[in-house]
């Protein structure tokens, strides 16, 4: 996991991945990737494929779960969900994140008046 | 932490389950793009565009299949399983040089590995004993006056007893009677007879070098007491000869010399005596060593004894010293003189290996070196053919990394391969050696296949075969880079100039250290040739010596000479005589003195060995009496005591005389008159120096209860002891005959740990001549190749075909006498380290490496003349179309 964790975009879409199933539910492989990409705009997948890397990653670390059964038009597709162990992995990330991302959006926004040091 | 051994599990199970997994994400694949489609479709593009856009926004197929094999395993395995799968392919178009290369690495690695587990078992690895450092081997005078026979090494027990109870730095001293296992003892009962040896130990012998026993018990000190009931441990070897391995002998009783001896122990497999002490000789029992039984025979113990903690061996001989000192003046009556000279046990043991095993070791090295750079030099060579295949690849978007990893994944490969065959080979060799059992070098039968000498051999292999690979591989893929002109085939680039330079850095490298072998393998040879060579001082050519044991002394010889009359008669037999003391074999010396030449009153005297002989036995072992007369029948108890002596005794007792003959000398019993001078004998092997010898006969000194009678016969030995059992059997049929043996088998096991030496150096010599010379026919055959069309060219305006040849072969003698000449300089620096086991030749002998040079050279030119020859009957018109 601290190895995940170093790789920034990585780790950023395996979260983007929980997110997703943890609102949405069950869901195949395309149906994550054209969510990800309506909600956050298409710059978020450099290309859909990039979404099943995390998808494995994520299965093999049980943080989802898969099941085959069959999709809305028909077809047969891999459907994926959130474990307990995910939504864990969830909360603490999405915690870590916005610390994380708040500190920089302060520094990134301080101006020089302002004296305080974080740590 | 779940989470992520969770994630390494899959990973790992990912591997077996590929094609599985591959079929389900391309299921789940074709989904995503039939989804992505449909999407497209409906926003009114036609199938095939909407096919084509879906793709474009997945990222490619086979691209994501990647990325999700790479996430699923392990990326750097994928490349590796890619990467032996192809150098699998390519080995396979390749067979010649494959098998070529496996052969080399296979035979350098076994080699390797048998010489380095030889080395780690004696050298390096401590004594298979608790805490060796601190033991210590005590003896008598050592080395000094040219006396190594037994009996100037030996001890009094005297001397043992004070040095045990007074000394301060030694924890216990333990003893043993060397002189012991010459006497045979019969054993009988369940099967036929059978003759035994037996060795006298102190009881404490065992414990102090931390040896338990394989069952029942070691012996105690109330067994060693006079008059207790007879008790014995068996050895291994017997235990399982004689006994079938028998779980229940311990506490039986089994006859020997018709009485009953208890069995308290057996002792384990690796005899500590027999493959530590005194490397094949044989031990059958163990018997408690009784002081009061020694006493008074003279030297007869060597002491082995155990330090206290925190003494240095310096500490522990001058401790010993000062109590041998004590004791001088008590027993200066009795004893002439006596020391205790403590060396540790482990000098004792390997001390006189050290040298030689360590040349040995690096000799193997050398041709492991070899073994490198030859399948560096091959690969090089196969590098010619592969750079465009190489190129393309390049060309292709593999990287400069990609490709190197390639290479040496290949090389890795082949050294893997080579590996696994070499260690099967140096398992055969170390299993044939350790089943030698003729070979006089201690802890062989220790020997085994270590996992740490394999490991460290092959890694030395795998680093060396890298490093020669590494190179090789390192050009190519620069050439690949540099040449990356796929229709060039690299024949005239810069590239392809250094890498024939680097070919021929290699093969002169092989030559320089096929060069230094070469030389020592032709020292070592010289050195053995110079020791059979040797003037023995007898002939043991067709000469057999049988043990016989009458068991007792024999107050007038009478049994002795009969049996001989007999023996005489046996046809075949030439001569025959009787000895209690074989030379090579057995030694023992006594105190002998005469009047000083200047100042009758005193007395000088010296050591010497000693043999109790019948008449005739001089002329039967081809010993030459240079004056007077052999004993005859009337050298009996009735006459004065007859002596024999050797010419070495004779200039020492009598330098200025101008005869010996008709000197008186004075013995341990008595008075001698010389009646003869002999030749000296070397009495303890070829390569030790004769010293002091002299004779007396049986009818004087009736004293011998086991006898070796020696049969001048061209008749094989177990032939010769067949018709002796047969004469013999009219005399006493319960005799037994046993140890037949002929003197040249004698000679030759001390000649043993020689031959071995030399047959490896010569062995290694051989193997390193051979791929150095490959080597060269190699890069000179790749020359030739490669400048066919410059020579079709000369050929074409003019140049001879002897030209040619001549060109040729120069070329290969070029690199052949820069080889050579660095090969002299390291020979002269390595042969230091053999100087020790060379015997009547100089570390620098000119001639030797004169010889050496010559050989090497000659065998580069018949190297080189091959390809020359080739390369002379090049038809110009073919060579320039042959682009």
């Amino acid at each position: 996991m601290a190895k995940d964790k170093l790789d920034l975009l990585q780790g950023t879409l395996d979260l983007l991945v929980l997110r997703t199933l943890a609102t949405m539910g069950k869901m195949h492989g395309y149906g994550i990737a054209r969510r990800i990409e309506q909600v956050g705009g298409e710059a978020v997948l450099l290309n859909q494929g990039t979404i099943y890397a995390s998808l494995v990653r994520l299965q093999q670390g049980k943080w989802i779960e898969a099941k085959w059964g069959t999709s809305d038009n028909n077809r047969k597709a891999k459907y994926y969900e959130i474990t307990t162990r995910g939504k864990k992995r969830l909360a603490d990330e999405t915690a870590n994140w916005e610390r994380v991302s708040g500190v920089v959006h302060r520094i990134l926004k301080a101006g020089p008046e302002t004296g305080e040091i974080v740590t | 932490m779940i989470a992520r051994w969770d994630r390494w599990i899959a990973r790992v199970r990912s591997l077996f389950r590929r094609k599985e997994l591959d079929a389900e994400f391309a299921a789940e694949l074709e989904h995503h793009l039939e989804s992505l489609t449909d999407e497209f479709v409906q926003n009114g593009l036609d199938r095939k565009e909407a096919h084509r856009r879906a793709v474009l926004a997945l990222g490619g197929i086979t691209q994501t299949r990647e990325l999700q094999r790479q996430v699923r395993g392990f990326a750097w395995l994928d490349q590796f399983l890619q990467d032996c799968a192809f150098a699998v392919r390519v080995f396979r178009r390749e067979k010649a040089f494959t098998v070529t290369v496996l052969a080399v690495l296979a035979v350098g690695i076994g080699l390797n590995v048998t010489v380095f587990s030889l080395v780690n078992t004696t050298i390096l690895r401590p004594l298979p004993f608790p805490e060796p450092e601190r033991l210590y081997w005590i003896s008598n005078r050592d080395g000094t006056n040219a006396n190594t026979d037994l009996s100037s090494v030996s001890s009094l027990v005297e001397v043992w007893e004070e040095l045990a109870r007074t000394s301060r730095t030694m924890e216990v001293i333990e003893a043993f009677d060397p002189f012991s296992v010459r006497q045979t003892y019969r054993l009988t009962g369940a099967g036929d007879p059978e003759t035994i040896l037996s060795l006298n130990v102190s009881p404490g012998l065992f414990g102090t070098l931390g040896i338990r026993p394989m069952l029942g018990r070691l012996l105690l000190p109330e067994d060693a007491v006079l008059h207790a009931p007879p008790r014995i441990l068996l050895t291994h070897q017997l235990w399982q000869r004689r006994f079938a391995s028998d779980p229940a002998i311990v506490g039986r009783s089994v006859q020997i010399n018709g009485a009953p001896v208890e069995v308290v122990g057996v002792m384990p497999p690796i005899d500590v005596f027999s493959s530590v002490f005194f490397p094949a000789v044989r031990v059958d029992v163990y018997s408690p060593l009784c002081n009061d039984v020694e006493r008074g025979w003279g030297n007869t113990v060597i002491m082995l004894g155990r330090a206290r903690p925190g003494f240095s061996s310096a500490d522990v001989r001058a401790d010993l010293k000062l109590a041998v000192d004590r004791l001088q003046k008590p027993l200066s009556e009795k004893y002439w003189s006596f020391s205790a000279r403590p060396t540790p046990l482990k000098t004792r043991v390997v001390g006189s290996l050290q040298r030689p095993l360590t040349f040995l070791w690096i000799a193997a090295a050398m041709v492991l070196a070899i073994v490198g750079l030859n399948v560096g030099g091959l690969q090089l060579a196969r590098g010619a053919a592969r750079s465009k295949e190489l190129a393309v690849r390049y060309a292709l978007g593999a990287g400069r990394g990609r490709l190197l990893r390639q290479l040496v994944t290949e090389c890795s490969l082949l050294v893997a391969v080579g590996s696994a065959v070499g260690l099967v080979l140096a398992w055969g060799l170390i299993h044939f050696l350790t089943s030698r059992s003729a070979v006089e070098m201690p802890l062989l039968q220790t020997l085994h296949l270590g996992a740490g000498s394999a490991a460290f051999t092959v890694a030395l292999a795998f680093l060396t075969t890298l490093f020669c690979g590494l190179a090789p591989a390192w050009r190519l893929a620069q050439a690949a880079q540099l040449g990356s002109r796929i229709g060039d085939d690299g024949r005239t680039t810069t590239a392809s100039l250094g890498r024939s330079r680097l070919r021929n850095a290699l093969v002169v490298g092989e030559v320089a250290l096929a060069c230094t072998l070469a030389v020592s393998a032709a020292l070592v040879t010289r050195s053995l040739n110079n020791v059979l060579a040797i003037d023995l001082g007898f002939q043991p050519k067709n000469l057999v010596a049988i043990r016989v044991d009458p068991g007792a002394p024999d107050p007038k010889a009478q049994f002795i000479e009969q049996l001989l009359e007999r023996a005489r008669s046996v046809p075949g037999v030439e001569a025959a005589g009787a000895t209690d003391c074989i030379p090579v074999e057995r030694d023992r010396s006594w105190w002998l003195s005469a009047p000083d030449s200047e100042n009758p009153a005193r007395q000088v005297g010296c050591d010497a060995h000693v043999r109790i002989v019948t008449p005739g036995l001089l002329a039967t072992m081809g010993i030459p009496l240079h004056e007077g007369r052999d004993f005859a029948a009337s050298d009996d108890a009735q006459h004065p005591t007859a002596i024999i002596v050797n010419r070495t005794l004779a200039k020492r007792l009598w330098p200025n005389a101008p005869s010996a003959l008709g000197k008186e000398v004075r013995h341990g019993g008595g008075k001698a008159i010389v009646v003869g001078v002999a030749g000296d004998v070397r009495h303890s092997g070829p390569e030790v120096e004769s010293g002091s010898e002299m004779y007396f006969c049986v009818h004087q000194l009736p004293q011998v209860a086991s006898w070796d009678v020696l049969l001048r016969t061209r008749l094989p030995p177990a032939l010769a002891a067949a018709s002796l059992r047969q004469v013999v059997r009219g005399l006493d049929p319960t005799l037994p005959l046993t140890k037949v043996r002929s003197m040249q088998a004698i000679v030759d096991r001390s000649m043993s740990s020689r031959r071995l030496l030399s047959t490896m150096v010569i062995g290694f010599a051989a193997m390193a001549l051979g791929l150095a010379l490959f080597g060269l026919y190699g890069v000179i055959s790749y020359t030739v190749a490669q400048r066919q069309r410059e020579i079709g060219i000369r050929m074409a305006l003019g140049a001879a075909a002897s030209t040619v040849l001549r060109n040729v072969v120069g070329r290969t003698l070029a690199l052949a006498v820069c080889g050579t000449a660095l090969g002299v300089v390291l020979a002269l620096a390595v042969s230091r380290s053999l100087a020790s086991v060379l015997y009547g030749i100089s570390p620098t002998d000119p001639t030797t490496y004169a010889v050496a040079v010559v050989l090497l050279l000659g065998c580069a030119i018949a190297a080189g003349y091959y390809p020359a020859r080739r390369a002379a009957q090049i038809d110009p018109a073919t060579a320039l179309r042959w682009e």
